[in-house]
């Protein structure tokens, strides 16, 4: 039983009940996901799966037997940020920064899906590519919490990265 | 929340005192951080380019930090042969521990210790807020001392295992039995013995002349009651601390907002010194007035010292619900009586709150009643009843976040029934001077901020008509509230500055960060004070190792950081002439003729005579040269100004007729807060409050089973905050003109955001559907 | 505690016999429901297992897999009749959580506010359910028995879900909560019907979260056969709302869920007819 994380192969753990956030962060002291609420309400532990988006808290480690898992420490090339942690400072896209983890690796998943052209909730026709919109951006950010209120600041770091905005 | 007793000994204001003071060497000292009035009294070199840095939008200094997912926070410090601390909450609301059966628990795999009443440590009862001048507790409720319960939740067990999910496993196998003891665990049970309250080192009633009277005798009179529930934190990183105990010292990577007093408190229960515990939070994942002294610190502490082992002990989120105290929960009176020009004759502002036996802690909701409008009689006044429940504490902008919904939708009601324009009404009651201290303003330009929010937000003047219209289904209403938070400076600030020979200093303060950006905001204040350029500053803070005694709360650490640099500033000064060789012209010059810029040492009678500091700092025997001292008085607040923040807030609501949905499309903020020290920051800040203002609104509240004292939505899924899709963009501004007498020029920037919106989107909800929301928060079926 | 993956059903069914065993697909809910109380059963999980993922189309009707995610659905080719499901899809927590947790889950956690519920029951969908002795079919309201209670016996798991090829209709889901996302609804609608010119030629209402399980509201279906859509709400009575129950809770009170669903329901008629 292996899994990737960051390109990394790792042993599973043996004891089953150990969620893929805890395993992260307890065996491997890999911090970056962040453990928010621990049951699914507030995104700070979302990483990628083979490049789509979960959250590790209420995944079992051992689900992910085989799989490629991507965290925030995965993101950047060295020293040189990720464009869009770049644009999360630039835009004081956070302030606690607790939550800035799952913030970014949500925003990098919502790029690709939009360009894959999934809909979303706020999409007015779900059988077509979604137009970008804030509110597009909004709906498919929503599942990561922020409590410090730096909202704006997110969504125009997400914007930013995105690109095609229409204000 | 250290011990301050105000002045009572007002004195009404002499109109030449703020003149004369306008012209003193106080004045003229806050120049060199280039404030308007001082500036044009000192000679000092234009402070440009490089060494510009108040006003200037510096990026976070933690930014790429916090982004790559690098920063560390107290939950991930590991040590050799630590364990994992889980913990047991009591069920009942009050009553007595009969048995403890941990046997089971105590065999599980991978435990290492449980500990309850009979077997922990000997400690003393927590220091609460307003105890003792470093209280920073909770509450003073013993911490596993005994068998009794207080509240529903409370700790019973602590169990600590080799992993959290051995320790999780293992807590539920603990069975505990109770013999249960009556309760209060009702509003209203609790409200029939309220007393009259007493808060920070005052009784929570002010009286002037016959507020019953003149309101009975008004022209126009109101008489409204509100009910608001409480409210948590709910930081994203929940309560967490990593312990252990070495070589005499205990050891503590916490998530505190004051880490001096946290250690303080800390040191007092285990009996030990406070240099015995080092106590450091570099990175806090939020704050909001909840990250202080919480039973957690204790247990994991003593749970360690039993076992032997570093601890870590992260709560889970329903473990915050449970230990980690809320906003408590208020029901207000306004009532307002004026004449048919808008002029308050009465300003009634009463109600009630709930506390426990074992704090201080009353919501102050009728601080901006005191201190925002003239009324010619007024009666303020807050009684507290006792409920058996988790201790109640600290929230953003306490008080005036509920105090400053009731008071301005009274306001904009009056203004509905005296058919004057809601801001005419505000405008026409502007004090002059404070109207319950009779101290002149520090500064104030509240009308300005009324004025430019207006504007901006493209306020439509009404005179007793709703605006409101209708597009399908929406309906849709604008509406305004004034914001307050006052201007506080706690003692206890203290700053180290160490020129090294570079060029460079390092600015050392036991301040937090939680995520304001105090790193930024102080780097950027001493580059302005020290003349060294912004990026040649570094800033250590978060640790009781370093000077000071400061803590992030009340949005007054940003001055206390101020002076405190200001006078380590002072004795840099006195450092660096006793520097200067005998061949230089500043020889022999005393410190106060002196200052820094540009990175040298200079005149003030002639600027043109300087001596690089480099060179200063290469002619002292260790390589650098220090200064470390405490923040002056802090009596510009206490006993010479009227120091409070005001703003303007406006909003668009939307309410769907069908469904009562609530959106809010459009926020406009204008803040009269002082000097603004770095407009990205301070643009969060502002938005951070209102957003959560927001939240207070429209959805947020713990419900509390009066049946059982139990909280009945202890998680996110279940107490409702903001989204990304509730929020909307938020357009803030502010006046940005220096306070004289605040350190800095600024006042203080974290909490008036979460004071104003509530009202105004109550308002804004009025003028779309004619309906008045009184109850927070707004549901769906109330508009119905 | 062990940790089994079988990769056919035979395998899996077999795993069921030998209690107890825990059924998991996308596993979001394994966490949350456990509260308090302390593992004891094995889990098995049922994502690898030859089949079980997927959206297959037949000549009769459609196959949803048990371990297809709310992703899957959405970005599944599929007729306008699956409207209603695919915006239930987008609302099921976020999309991280939309990414795991599979159809079959949230049916089998049988939340009386599962957003799955109201559009598979206006798609008359029935469930597979799988064990040892084979497999038999139901109805999705008969295997949904009260609050986190359905017709799954001893050994038995849900295989997948069968919907039968309606004759071509459209279809809408709305929702209320009281914040834009991640609610637990309030009250939720889903409507199918078929349009003959501007009547209704068919109709199938259900609500959700606003009984023990969501349900039809057949006696309201037969009140707006042959209406046409802009009177829809004109033909509302007291007697269609008979089956629905709605609680006061520290969401909303029942009376204004009660007057909610009527608006719900008017606005997902107009929704699905456009």
């Amino acid at each position: 039983m292996t899994i990737e994380i960051n390109n990394q192969p790792y042993d599973l753990p043996d004891d089953a009940r150990i969620s893929l956030l805890d395993f992260m962060r307890e065996r491997l002291e890999l911090f970056g996901s962040k453990k928010g609420c621990n049951q699914g309400a507030c995104g700070a532990c979302t990483v990628l799966v083979d490049g789509e988006r979960i959250l590790s808290c209420l995944a079992l480690a051992a689900q992910y037997d085989g799989r490629s898992v991507t965290t925030i420490e995965g993101v950047a090339n060295g020293d040189e940020l990720h464009p869009l942690q770049a644009l999360f400072v630039e835009n004081e896209g956070m302030q606690c920064g607790y939550c800035t983890p799952g913030q970014i690796m949500s925003g990098i998943a919502l790029k690709s899906e939009l360009e894959r052209g999934a809909p979303s909730n706020v999409s007015a026709d779900l059988t077509v590519a979604p137009r970008m919109s804030r509110d597009e951006i909004k709906e498919r950010l929503s599942g990561n919490l922020c409590r410090c209120g730096a909202h704006n600041g997110i969504i125009d770091a997400v914007a930013a990265y995105v690109g095609g905005e229409e204000q | 929340m250290t011990n301050i007793k105000p002045n009572s000994s007002s004195h009404k204001s002499d109109p030449n005192r703020r003149q004369v003071l306008a012209g003193s060497a106080a004045v003229a000292a806050i120049g060199a951080f280039g404030l308007p009035v001082g500036a044009q009294t000192t000679a000092a070199p234009a402070a440009s380019g490089a060494f510009a840095s108040l006003g200037v939008p510096h990026i976070r200094r933690d930014g790429a930090e916090k982004a790559r997912g690098g920063a560390k926070f107290a939950a991930e410090y590991s040590y050799p042969g630590m364990v994992y601390g889980a913990l047991v909450y009591s069920t009942i609301a009050r009553g007595t521990i009969t048995s403890l059966e941990t046997a089971e628990a105590e065999a599980a795999p991978g435990v290492v210790l449980v500990m309850t009443h009979e077997n922990a440590p000997r400690l003393e009862r927590p220091e609460p807020f307003y105890s003792s001048p470093t209280g920073m507790a909770g509450s003073s409720t013993p911490v596993m001392q005994d068998a009794e319960v207080l509240w529903n939740g409370q700790p019973v067990a602590v169990v600590l295992a080799s992993t959290q999910e051995e320790a999780d496993h293992a807590a539920t196998l603990i069975n505990v039995a109770y013999e249960e003891a009556e309760a209060v665990t009702s509003f209203d049970v609790a409200a029939e013995s309220a007393q009259t309250s007493f808060y920070a080192g005052r009784d929570l009633l002010i009286e002037e002349g016959d507020a019953e009277t003149a309101l009975a005798d008004a022209e126009v009179s109101i008489d409204l009651s509100f009910n608001t529930p409480a409210h948590n934190h709910n930081q994203i990183e929940p309560h967490a601390v990593t312990v252990l105990w070495q070589d005499g010292i205990l050891r503590m990577h916490d998530c505190s907002q004051g880490v001096d007093l946290s250690a303080i408190t800390i040191a007092k229960v285990f009996g030990i010194s406070p240099a015995e515990v080092h106590l450091s939070a570099e990175y806090v994942g939020g704050g909001f007035g909840g990250k202080t002294v919480w039973q957690y610190h204790i247990l994991a502490a003593a749970a360690s010292q039993l076992a032997d082992r570093p601890v870590r002990m992260s709560l889970t989120r329903e473990g915050v619900f449970r230990i980690c105290g809320a906003r408590a929960p208020t029901r207000q009176r306004v009532a307002l009586g004026s004449d048919r020009e808008g002029r308050l004759t009465s300003l009634i502002h009463t109600g009630t709150t709930m506390k426990i036996e074992n704090n201080s802690m009353t919501e102050p909701f009728f601080e901006q009643s005191e201190h925002m409008y003239r009324a010619d009689n007024m009666h303020l006044e807050i009684r507290a009843g006792t409920m058996d429940m988790l201790a109640n504490t600290f929230m953003r902008a306490p008080g005036a976040a509920t105090g400053t919904f009731t008071l301005e939708v009274a306001l904009d009601e009056l203004a509905e029934r005296l058919a004057i324009d809601p801001i005419e009404l505000r405008v026409r009651n502007e004090p002059e001077v404070n109207p319950t201290t009779g101290r002149a303003h520090s500064q104030r330009a509240l009308v300005d901020a009324y004025r430019e929010g207006a504007r901006r937000f493209g306020w439509i003047p009404r005179s007793g008509q709703r605006q409101g219209y209708r597009e399908g289904e929406w309906q849709v209403g604008t509406g305004m509230a004034a914001a307050y938070y006052p201007y506080k400076r706690f003692p206890g600030g203290a700053a180290r500055i160490t020129l090294n020979g570079e060029g460079g200093a390092l600015i050392e303060t036991a301040a937090a960060d939680m995520g304001m950006g105090t790193t930024t905001a102080t780097a950027a204040v001493a580059s302005e004070r020290l003349g060294i350029p912004y990026d040649a500053i570094e800033v250590r803070h978060g640790d009781n190792t370093l000077p000071g005694a400061l803590i992030a709360a009340a949005s007054q650490q940003t001055a206390a950081i101020g002076a405190s640099l200001t006078a380590a500033h002072e004795v840099l000064l006195a450092e660096l002439a006793s520097l200067v060789p005998a061949t230089s012209p500043l020889h022999g010059l005393p410190a106060a003729e002196l200052g820094t810029a540009e990175g040298a040492l200079y005149s003030l009678a002639d600027p043109q005579q300087q001596i690089p500091l480099v060179d200063l700092v290469a002619l002292s025997e260790s390589g650098t040269v220090s200064a470390e001292a405490q923040g002056g008085p802090i009596s510009e607040w206490t006993q010479d100004w009227s120091m409070h923040s005001t703003g303007a807030v406006f909003t668009e609501v939307r309410v769907n007729s069908v469904t009562g949905e609530i959106r809010v499309p459009r926020i406009t903020a204008i803040y009269d807060c002082g000097k603004i020290l770095n407009s990205k920051l301070a643009e969060s800040q502002f938005r951070g409050g209102i957003i959560m203002a927001l939240g207070m609104t429209l959805m947020e509240g713990a419900s509390f089973d009066e049946r059982n004292g139990r909280v009945m939505n202890p998680s996110f899924g279940s107490y409702y905050m903001p989204t990304h899709l509730d929020v909307p963009h938020i357009d803030v501004g502010w006046t940005d003109i220096p306070d004289p007498q605040a350190p800095t020029g600024a006042r203080g920037i974290g909490e008036i955001g979460m004071s104003g919106p509530a009202a105004a989107i109550a308002n804004a909800i009025y003028d779309a559907t004619g309906k008045r929301a009184r109850d927070l928060p707004i549901r769906l079926d109330a508009l119905m | 505690m062990t940790y089994h993956r079988p990769t056919c059903l035979d395998d899996a069914v077999a795993l069921l016999q030998c209690a107890p065993v825990e059924v998991i697909a996308g596993g979001t809910d394994w966490y949350p429901a456990r509260g308090d109380r302390p593992v004891t059963s094995d889990i098995l999980d049922i994502t690898r297992v030859d089949g079980l993922r997927g959206i297959r189309a037949a000549p009769d009707g459609w196959w949803i897999g048990a371990a297809t995610t709310w992703t899957d659905i959405l970005r599944a080719p599929l007729p306008p009749d699956f409207d209603a499901l695919k915006a239930a899809a987008c609302e099921v927590g976020s999309i991280q959580i939309q990414n795991a947790g599979t159809v079959a889950g949230n049916l089998c956690n049988a939340s009386p506010a599962a957003d799955g519920v109201p559009p598979l029951l206006v798609l008359e969908a029935e469930v597979e359910l799988a064990s040892a002795t084979g497999q038999r079919r139901l109805p999705l309201a008969a295997f949904l028995t009260g609050v986190r209670q359905t017709a799954l016996q001893p050994g038995e798991m849900m295989a997948g879900l069968w919907i039968r090829k309606p004759a071509p209709g459209r279809a809408a889901f709305v929702k209320l909560g009281a914040r834009r996302y991640l609610v637990i609804s309030i009250a939720m609608v889903a409507v199918w019907l078929r349009l003959d010119g501007s009547l209704i030629a068919e109709i199938r209402i259900a609500v959700g979260a606003c009984s023990p399980t969501s349900v039809r509201l057949t006696a309201l279906e037969a009140a707006l056969t042959g209406c046409r859509v802009a009177d829809c709400a004109t033909r509302f009575h007291a007697d269609h709302f008979v089956p629905l129950a709605p609680i006061t809770d520290m969401r909303a009170d029942a009376p204004y869920r009660a007057d909610a669903v009527q608006a719900l329901i008017a606005r997902a008629i107009t929704e699905a007819a456009l």
